[in-house]
């Protein structure tokens, strides 16, 4: 073996242990840099590319949640509006039946008011007449005693004056 | 003034296998040697320190590493298909190696590794490899020798130099751009330093033996960029680039690979 020769190869020509140790340390590198180099880093790359991918993903569905909501909201507000309208609508409805109903009554009532007026008022005329009739009756009798001077059956008395009373309130009832 | 263009220095060999099998055997270590194991240090300890500190949120480092490494997959993607991203770290690792082992010529102490046929032959062989491989697995051993019968039985004979023309091309292709540059660097340091010579030839002999030759300073640099830089760069994706269509070639969409019977039931067994 000798060592630091003092000679060149050929300036194009092949080396067989060149080309060994070409072969090795491509190996050597391939296997080194799959391992440091390109997986790794193109790992990194990829899964930040997922995480990329799933953020965007997330906000997409984040947004057509809130869209979904939205619109959801919406519809519960425009049906709660309408419900809303329902209830006046039915309040007042009620009102005017409450209102129809109070006035019935109100007339019934003032009706039957004006009824037993008229009863009240028609008993106290009776009254009224009767206490003129006695009073008639009485006047008359006296003017009678005085005019007969005589003291006639009062019984038979009262009941002539009253059939003169009623033959002449028939006369002008 | 000598000029003189060598290979790489020898630097073990074996006395033994040299007597018998010549310098092909006989020289175990070269200056290339030296260099090929530079490299793979360089880029391994490269990569460990450039990866060290992943994290979600990268730093300035981690995004330009990021975005190289994004752009050999994109590149792999667009070139063999989604199916082959498989074959990117090593489309990576043999521009890595390419690119930096022609880099490496630059310190001057170092030779490059690809200005040495017998490293571009090794790649370009692994590729020839890669591509026979796939072919044999994807399509079977008959349809691939039925392959160089196409179109007609009589292209077969063209067909089998175009074979082994692509990796002889690849190799001498990538080797004669580093070691023509060197070539070309060494020429013209020489021109450089006869210039100087001439240029101060009026000093006395005993100052211009040891005056530097100052118009190597500068010239060389631009030059440098021209061929270690720019060059070295396109050698390395010109030679990735092959490799990716070859093999691409060899490896097609998955729907398109025909159904072998045979293999399936090996398949099946295991």
């Amino acid at each position: 073996m000798e060592l630091f020769l003092n000679e060149f190869e050929s300036f194009v020509g092949v080396n067989f242990w060149t080309m060994i140790f070409a072969w090795c340390n491509l190996i050597i590198l391939y296997v080194f840099l799959r391992k440091l180099l390109f997986k790794p880093v193109k790992k990194m790359i990829d899964d930040r590319q997922r995480e990329i991918d799933d953020m965007y993903a997330g906000a997409e569905k984040n947004e057509a949640d809130a869209a979904r909501l939205k619109a959801e909201y919406e519809e519960k507000l425009s049906s709660a509006e309408a419900e809303s309208e329902d209830i006046i609508r039915t309040a007042t409805r009620r009102a005017q039946l409450k209102e129809e109903e109070i006035l019935r009554d109100a007339g019934v009532e003032a009706a039957r008011i004006i009824e037993r007026a008229e009863e009240e008022i028609t008993l106290e005329k009776r009254r009224i007449i009767n206490e003129a009739k006695d009073e008639v009756s009485d006047i008359a009798l006296g003017i009678a005693r005085a005019v007969i001077e005589r003291d006639i059956d009062r019984a038979e008395h009262d009941k002539l004056i009253d059939d003169f009373i009623s033959g002449m309130g028939d006369g002008n009832d | 003034m000598k000029l003189s263009v060598n290979g790489p220095k020898i630097l073990v060999r074996i006395t033994a296998l040299y007597e018998k099998l010549g310098g092909i055997f006989g020289n175990l270590v070269t200056q290339t040697t030296v260099s090929i194991f530079l490299v793979t240090l360089i880029l391994i300890i490269a990569a460990w320190a450039l990866t060290r500190r992943l994290s979600k949120r990268p730093g300035r480092v981690q995004v330009v590493v990021e975005k190289l490494v994004g752009m050999l997959y994109n590149l792999v993607s667009d070139t063999m298909g989604k199916h082959n991203l498989k074959f990117a770290p090593y489309i990576g690792t043999i521009f890595l190696s390419s690119i930096c082992g022609t880099l490496i010529g630059m310190t001057q102490i170092f030779r490059s590794t690809t200005g040495d046929l017998s490293v571009t032959a090794a790649w370009a062989l692994v590729t020839t490899g890669m591509v026979w491989y796939n072919n044999i697995k994807n399509f079977g051993f008959k349809a691939w020798l039925r392959g160089f019968t196409e179109p007609i039985v009589v292209m077969t004979p063209m067909n089998i130099v175009s074979e082994i023309a692509s990796p002889v091309s690849m190799a001498f292709r990538h080797f004669g751009n580093v070691a023509g540059g060197s070539v070309l660097t060494a020429l013209i340091y020489g021109a450089l330093s006869a210039a100087t010579h001439a240029l101060f030839s009026w000093l006395p002999d005993a100052v211009l033996s040891v005056f530097p030759p100052i118009l190597q300073v500068g010239i060389p640099a631009f030059l440098s960029i021209y061929f270690d830089l720019f060059s070295g760069f396109v050698q390395a994706f010109v030679f990735s680039l092959l490799t990716m269509v070859y093999v691409g070639g060899a490896c097609p969409p998955p729907e398109e690979i025909p159904e072998r019977p045979r293999k399936k039931r090996k398949k099946d067994a295991a």
